[in-house]
């Protein structure tokens, strides 16, 4: 048990670790958290593999919990059927827009709030905090209706993927990641750049960025997802089957139309893309859940 | 000559101001698309919505003022009180099922050596599946019929099929699952953060007092979380008090309304029934009823840093 060696948090302490009592409860959690991370993956596991039984076993009585089936060609079936490239295509669409301008647009904010700091920018970054807890019950009606017809210019955007890109860039929080990663980066490499006449656009853009690649990440992570679990506004402003994302396709479908298992398929496809970004790229979300600011 | 002294004092100052508000004017230029953006689409939608409120609507159209009067009918409506009660039945369920888990499962995945990767990975993992992903999969493990993962599992054991969502006493507290399932990783993420700054010393001192585990937890560990613990709670019913789209794709506030929550029947009433000014001013009662809590958070936010 060289590993207990490694420990440096926890309750438990070294010399309990020796002994009996204290090892018993280590293994108590560990099994428990072994069934805990079990039960995570259980709904989605359950669904992959019911998915690829025939239909034969699917409607067994009693019913299987151990498929006896294996069709991953399903897999291919349903995306050919269904024309679940459309879908996947309208969901990066919004998700990859909505990085763009998010990334930008949230990173100038964080960088003006965080370094820059013109004279009234403490009112504004109050009123940043006020505007992110504020309960956001009111605001539905009157912002589908702003999407049909934006105020003064008159234009409709209802049917565009604009709208869920412009959100993207109101996100409060996201400005705050930004904002207190900037406040990190030390000012001695700014005031070296200021010095040399380089110019704020400049300074952003050559020293600011190439060093805040870690928080750009976290942040695009983050609305990827956001965007790819998007539900409701696309729901409300993609109003043509054209433009519908794989949220709104699932949603429309779910009433029975097709066979169970075919669902289930439908349901995997769209876990698949994020699931993959997660596995790949899973530090810089735990990295990130401790930069906006929820720290105690 | 001090004259010119002043002078010349007096001008580069003038100077410096004007190269300040140079210097101001392009710092706001960066910031000003975001800030339109977020009176676009966040502060004036609910100006407006407050203002509209008052009015008569029909359609999506404003018509005349007519005062309070929509706030009167709603509260006169007999389905008002239900639904307030359903949301509160959400909240109270969501503190009942989904709030001491994280908070057990981060301290004891704070102690371990082996596979702790694997478990923060598997915490976090359902906040990663999307929305509506999430709600169909639970859906379809508690479909009424044989069909259903939930009711396969119970045939094994030789019980009968059991109606799950369909049952209006559990449509709540099932829901409430689904939403723990969904989003407690994230909780359990920022706890263990918290816990890794703990100075173990403490603990080292306790044991020579001789505090057994549990009371370690009790005089160290949760003291240490309390401050993130409280925050955690007055987001959670903030959050959950507005909770929408997870009962619109799962039961669509059925059966016969006992799964409706606040949320969900102001969406309904403006683009179901076309009824956007009782939909406001749906809206415009919940945010007073949440801004007290609002307004408690950033007390409490305040003190928690300051500490």
């Amino acid at each position: 048990m060289k590993r207990f060696e490694k420990k440096e948090t926890g309750f438990i302490t070294q010399v309990e670790l020796k002994q009996t009592r204290g090892q018993i409860i280590y293994w108590v959690m560990f099994a428990v958290l072994i069934v805990v991370s079990i039960c995570t993956f259980a709904p989605p596991l359950w669904i992959l593999v019911s998915g690829f039984k025939d239909l034969d076993e699917f409607f067994l009585v009693p019913p299987t919990i151990i498929p006896q089936s294996f069709h991953p060609e399903k897999l291919v079936e349903v995306w050919k059927k269904f024309d679940y490239i459309l879908y996947y295509r309208n969901t990066l669409f919004v998700a990859l827009g909505s990085i763009v301008s998010g990334v930008v647009l949230n990173g100038l904010a964080g960088y003006v709030l965080s370094r820059l700091k013109p004279k009234g920018s403490k009112a504004v970054f109050m009123m940043i905090l006020f505007i992110m807890m504020m309960p956001n019950t009111i605001g539905m009606v009157p912002l589908y209706l702003t999407i049909c017809d934006f105020p003064y210019m008159h234009f409709n955007m209802l049917g565009t993927f604009w709208p869920m890109w412009l959100m993207a860039a109101a996100s409060c929080f996201h400005i705050l990641m930004f904002k207190s990663f900037f406040d990190s980066i030390p000012l001695s490499y700014i005031e070296a750049a200021r010095i040399d006449g380089c110019s704020n656009v400049g300074i952003f853009f050559k020293i600011v960025v190439p060093l805040s690649i870690p928080v750009i990440m976290t942040v695009a992570i983050f609305i990827f997802n956001n965007s790819w679990g998007d539900f409701l506004w696309p729901y409300l402003v993609l109003n043509n089957k054209k433009l519908y994302t794989v949220s709104i396709f699932l949603f429309q479908n779910k009433a029975g139309n097709y066979s169970v298992d075919v669902y289930m398929v439908m349901l995997t496809l769209a876990i698949v893309p994020p699931v993959i970004v997660y596995a790949f790229l899973q530090k810089h979300i735990m990295g990130g859940m401790n930069l906006g600011g929820i720290k105690g | 000559m001090k004259l010119h002294n002043n002078q010349t004092a007096a001008l580069s100052k003038r100077n410096k101001t004007i190269g300040t508000i140079i210097r101001d004017m392009g710092a706001w230029v960066l910031i000003l698309p975001t800030l339109l953006i977020l009176y676009f689409f966040v502060l004036r939608p609910i100006i407006v919505g407050a203002w509209y409120s008052l009015h008569e609507m029909q359609g999506f159209t404003i018509k005349e003022f007519v005062g309070l009067e929509n706030y009167t009918r709603i509260l006169a409506d007999t389905q008002f009180p239900r639904v307030l009660w359903n949301t509160v039945q959400y909240v109270l369920w969501s503190f009942i099922i989904g709030f001491v888990p994280p908070i057990i499962l981060a301290i004891m995945m704070n102690e371990m050596v082996h596979l702790k990767g694997w478990f923060k990975f598997s915490t976090y993992f359902p906040c990663i599946v999307p929305m509506v992903a999430a709600t169909m999969l639970w859906f379809y493990m508690y479909l009424p019929n044989e069909s259903g993962l939930l009711n396969t599992l119970l045939a094994h054991f030789g019980i009968e099929p059991f109606e799950w969502l369909q049952n209006d006493k559990f449509t709540i507290p099932l829901i409430m699952i689904t939403c723990t399932w969904k989003g407690s990783g994230g909780s359990v993420i920022i706890y263990l953060a918290s816990l890794q700054g703990v100075n173990q010393e403490l603990y080292e001192a306790t044991v020579i007092d001789g505090a057994g585990f549990l009371r370690r937890i009790r005089t160290i560990a949760i003291p240490h979380l309390s401050g993130i613990i409280l925050l955690n709670a007055v987001r959670q019913i903030i959050g959950i008090f507005q909770i929408m789209a997870e009962p619109m794709t799962m039961t669509d506030g059925g059966p016969n309304g006992a799964s409706m929550s606040i949320a969900l029947w102001a969406y309904k009433t403006a683009f179901i029934d076309f009824n956007a000014a009782t939909s406001l001013s749906i809206g415009v009662i919940t945010f007073f009823l949440l801004v007290i809590f609002t307004v408690f958070y950033f007390a409490v936010q305040n003190k928690v840093q300051t500490d």
